[in-house]
């Protein structure tokens, strides 16, 4: 469902993403681990057409981001870590032109409304302006308005900061739901012990390096460590630092 | 199949078309219905200033069209068709410039862009529906400049009334050229120009704008001259300088031509005009659109990829000249008010704003300037010297609103950091109060020192107008320092927004009011002295100059100490 293939990107003369291969099938729930500034959030931004790579192509249900990406981003959400709202619409009229958008029939549309400001309980705030929104609130609403038109491919970067713990349950019972519908989960956080419980596979990146990849059993093999998750995350990014100070 | 897939990509673009007219059209409904005082009170402050900018506009240009009728100056026809060519011209140059920049900021830098983008909306739908925004934007000062010219135009010659019906139509369809045409040179720019984008840009907009001021120049001077001496050759000479603008190419003859047409009420000479300027702007228009369509998510990327991914930042020698200017204030006040001028520089959209204005306002000085060379006598010269005050103090108080009010709010959620430094908060507030006034100060006695050494008036009178913009910027920066720390918004991080919400309109209002009563109380009387002195004897003893200046002081100082008080006091019990 997600393809890279040789994918760099450079920010003038730095690389922040350097020769990606990655081949992520339906249903499967990816947890993109990395580092601050290791080039989670450009791959992801390449992954949703927002940036474009320098070498290799991102492929999303079969479609190339660059050449084909109106019909790519019909097929996915992505929820940025810091979502965004039209602050002077309310939360229903934002679900109903995120509906529109994605030329969802308007009776469908209606009643995925209705499922979603249920299964995200935001009956008591949805006719509000969104300004007046906490952060939790704006962080459901986006999640509500993503899983609206029944995506193939969920990217989602951070989905639990500024979340209450029942609202993390939730979250987590909702990407378990989606993937069991054959959603691909594309998954970027800094929470380890939310990766251990949820992800299929795990990607390490390491200064735009894809240091590691494969289930937690397969990456305690290549770290020699039979730790938690947090442990083998530390050794084999330790280990991709100290080889690459030494290649300097 | 083809013909399918463009059948369904053409119904999809309405759709999005459509979908995006109306996501503008709530938004607009919602925050009508959201019309709380606060709001109310800055629709209602936005109408009262326009209408006085367009009224005192109109003024001017009524006085202008009334003297070339009254004076039966020959050929006012052509200089008129001159004027209004010009006129369009630079406008429209305007007009280019400011949608190209609204049109970048929105297309490239806002944060409701990047979530389109990564939604399916069309490239050329997003550009058009931002497109719309940006002309908003940049044409309600065409049309309150421009119109009020007209409407002066139509009354003093009561031309027919085919003018003011069709002079919406016209302009409208004049504001489409340019605008389109800054948005696809903003498209190709950031597209095509490798490095150094903003450097170019701001290196083009300085070399127009100092091509329109000198042609500007060269304008206002030959009819002038030709009020003066009226004198065929003058005006050959005239009309040969402007020819590019008169060319029955320029858009700028475009709009002259039809409108000088249906002043006549030649209804049929206005079609072909109007017919030029609505084709050719609709045609740019689908230019832009195509080239957005093509170029503006490759655009968006290269903005987002073409610098360093991380820049460094170091000290810098204007740090270190600032750090020694400041030097009589306390080590700890002048950190602070060197991390608000390091803030501050940094950020070129804030000081782009600063510099653009004051150049402005100096090219007028310079400009203004003429009338002394025309001798047109000491009174005249003496007049624009407190116009141009004025103008600077204007200046003044748009910096303070923009940029100094909005700083205690923008230290925002990081407010605790400065709450915890050992230093007492009057100090905070006393910081930025010295930057605020030192800063507005430089620039405010450096545009009225030039002005009055250009214009050559009196000493006194020089030494008058420098007092009274120390006392204006201590006293402005008081206002805006004081209500600032009495009104903060700590949830907003956009100053602009913070300087129109309701404690900035506050600011802006009081600050207004307190120049016009300094200027009034400290400078006024002494040119009213200077003006009435010859003519009808003396009506104001010289010494009612010397009580105006000393009650300005005190006014001054109030304007400090009232509002930095309550600011201070306000400070004092803030929780973080």
């Amino acid at each position: 469902m997600i393809e890279l293939t040789g994918v760099s990107k450079r920010y003038g003369t730095k690389t922040a993403v350097e020769q990606l291969d990655l081949r992520i099938e339906r249903g499967e729930l990816f947890a993109f681990l990395g580092p601050n500034g290791a080039g989670k959030t450009t791959t992801i931004k390449m992954l949703c057409g927002l940036l474009y790579p320098t070498t290799g192509t991102v492929r999303v249900g079969g479609f190339d981001m660059v050449k084909q990406g109106d019909q790519a981003r019909q097929l996915l959400s992505y929820l940025p870590d810091v979502p965004y709202l039209y602050e002077k619409l309310t939360g229903r009229e934002f679900l109903q032109f995120i509906a529109d958008m994605y030329c969802m029939p308007s009776t469908h549309a209606k009643t995925k409304i209705s499922h979603v400001i249920d299964m995200f309980e935001l009956g008591d705030f949805v006719d509000d302006l969104t300004e007046r929104y906490s952060h939790g609130m704006r962080q459901r609403t986006v999640f509500a308005s993503a899983l609206l038109h029944e995506p193939s491919v969920l990217i989602v970067d951070e989905p639990t900061v500024g979340l209450d713990p029942a609202s993390v349950r939730k979250l987590k019972n909702i990407l378990i739901d989606q993937t069991k519908k054959g959603v691909t989960v594309f998954l970027s956080t800094h929470s380890l012990d939310i990766v251990q419980e949820l992800a299929t596979r795990i990607g390490i990146i390491h200064q735009g390096r894809l240091i590691g990849c494969g289930s937690l059993e397969s990456l305690r093999k290549q770290a020699s460590h039979t730790g938690t998750l947090e442990e083998v995350f530390l050794k084999l990014t330790e280990e991709a630092a100290a080889e690459r100070s030494v290649a300097k | 199949m083809s013909d399918a897939s463009g059948q369904s990509t053409a119904d999809n673009s309405t759709h999005q078309g459509w979908l995006f007219q109306r996501l503008r059209w709530r938004q607009l409904r919602n925050a009508a219905k959201d019309l709380t005082g606060t709001l109310r009170l800055r629709l209602v402050s936005i109408v009262i200033c326009s209408f006085i900018v367009a009224g005192t506009v109109a003024v001017g240009s009524w006085y202008g069209f009334n003297l070339l009728e009254t004076n039966r100056i020959p050929s006012a026809g052509g200089i008129i068709g001159l004027l209004f060519d010009f006129l369009f011209l630079s406008l429209g140059v305007l007009l280019f410039f400011s949608t190209g920049i609204i049109v970048y900021g929105s297309l490239f830098h806002s944060p409701e862009t990047a979530f389109l983008l990564s939604v399916p909306a069309r490239a050329d739908n997003v550009f058009a529906y931002k497109f719309q925004t940006a002309i908003g934007f940049s044409s309600w000062a065409f049309l309150l400049l421009g119109l009020p010219i007209l409407l002066a135009y139509g009354v003093v010659y009561a031309v027919s009334w085919h003018f003011f019906l069709l002079l919406p139509v016209f302009l409208i369809g004049f504001v489409l050229l340019p605008a389109a045409l800054g948005a696809t040179a903003c498209m190709l720019i950031v597209n095509f120009i490798p490095q150094r984008r903003k450097q170019v840009l701001a290196a083009i907009i300085l070399v127009l704008v100092a091509f329109v001021a000198w042609r500007s120049a060269i304008a206002v001077q030959f009819v002038r001259s030709s009020i003066g001496r009226p004198n065929r050759d003058a005006l050959n000479q005239l009309f040969s300088q402007f020819e590019f603008a008169s060319s029955p190419y320029a858009p700028s003859h475009w709009m002259t031509r039809g409108l000088q047409n249906a002043a006549r009420g030649d209804l049929r000479s206005v079609a072909l005009p109007l017919a030029l300027i609505w084709s050719n702007g609709l045609f740019a228009y689908v230019v832009a659109a195509a080239a957005a369509r093509r170029l503006y998510r490759r655009g968006f990327n290269r903005i987002a990829t073409g610098a360093s991914l991380r820049k460094r930042y170091g000290g810098s020698r204007i740090d270190e000249v600032f750090a020694w200017l400041l030097r009589v204030f306390p080590w700890q006040t002048r950190v602070l008010i060197i991390k608000d001028f390091r803030t501050f520089r940094r950020d070129p959209a804030q000081w782009a704003q600063i510099l653009i204005f004051a150049g402005l306002v100096m090219l007028y000085i310079v400009n203004s300037r003429q009338f002394y060379e025309a001798d047109l006598g000491e009174r005249f010269s003496h007049i624009i010297s407190l116009v141009n005050l004025c103008a600077t103090s204007m200046l003044m108080c748009a910096f303070m609103g923009r940029f100094i009010y909005p700083l205690v709010s923008l230290e925002g959620k990081k407010f605790w950091i400065l709450g915890l430094l050992p230093i007492s908060r009057d100090r905070l507030l006393w910081g930025k109060f010295y930057f605020a006034a030192f800063g507005s100060c430089l620039i405010a006695l450096t545009l009225v020192a030039v002005s009055d050494l250009l214009l050559a008036v009196r000493w006194k009178a020089i030494l008058l107008h420098l007092l009274t913009v120390i006392i204006l910027s201590g006293g402005l920066s008081g206002l805006s320092v004081g209500l600032g720390a009495m009104l903060p918004n700590f949830r907003e991080t956009d100053p602009s927004k913070i300087a129109v919400g309701f404690g900035g309109t506050l600011n802006l209002i009081a600050g207004l009011m307190y120049l016009l009563l300094t200027i009034g109380i400290m400078a006024l009387p002494y040119h009213v002295h200077i003006v009435l002195k010859t003519d009808e004897g003396d009506p104001f003893r010289i010494h009612w100059v010397f009580l105006g200046i000393l009650v300005g002081i005190i006014v001054g100082g109030l304007a400090i100490w009232l509002p930095l008080r309550a600011g201070v006091a306000n400070l004092r019990k803030m929780e973080f």
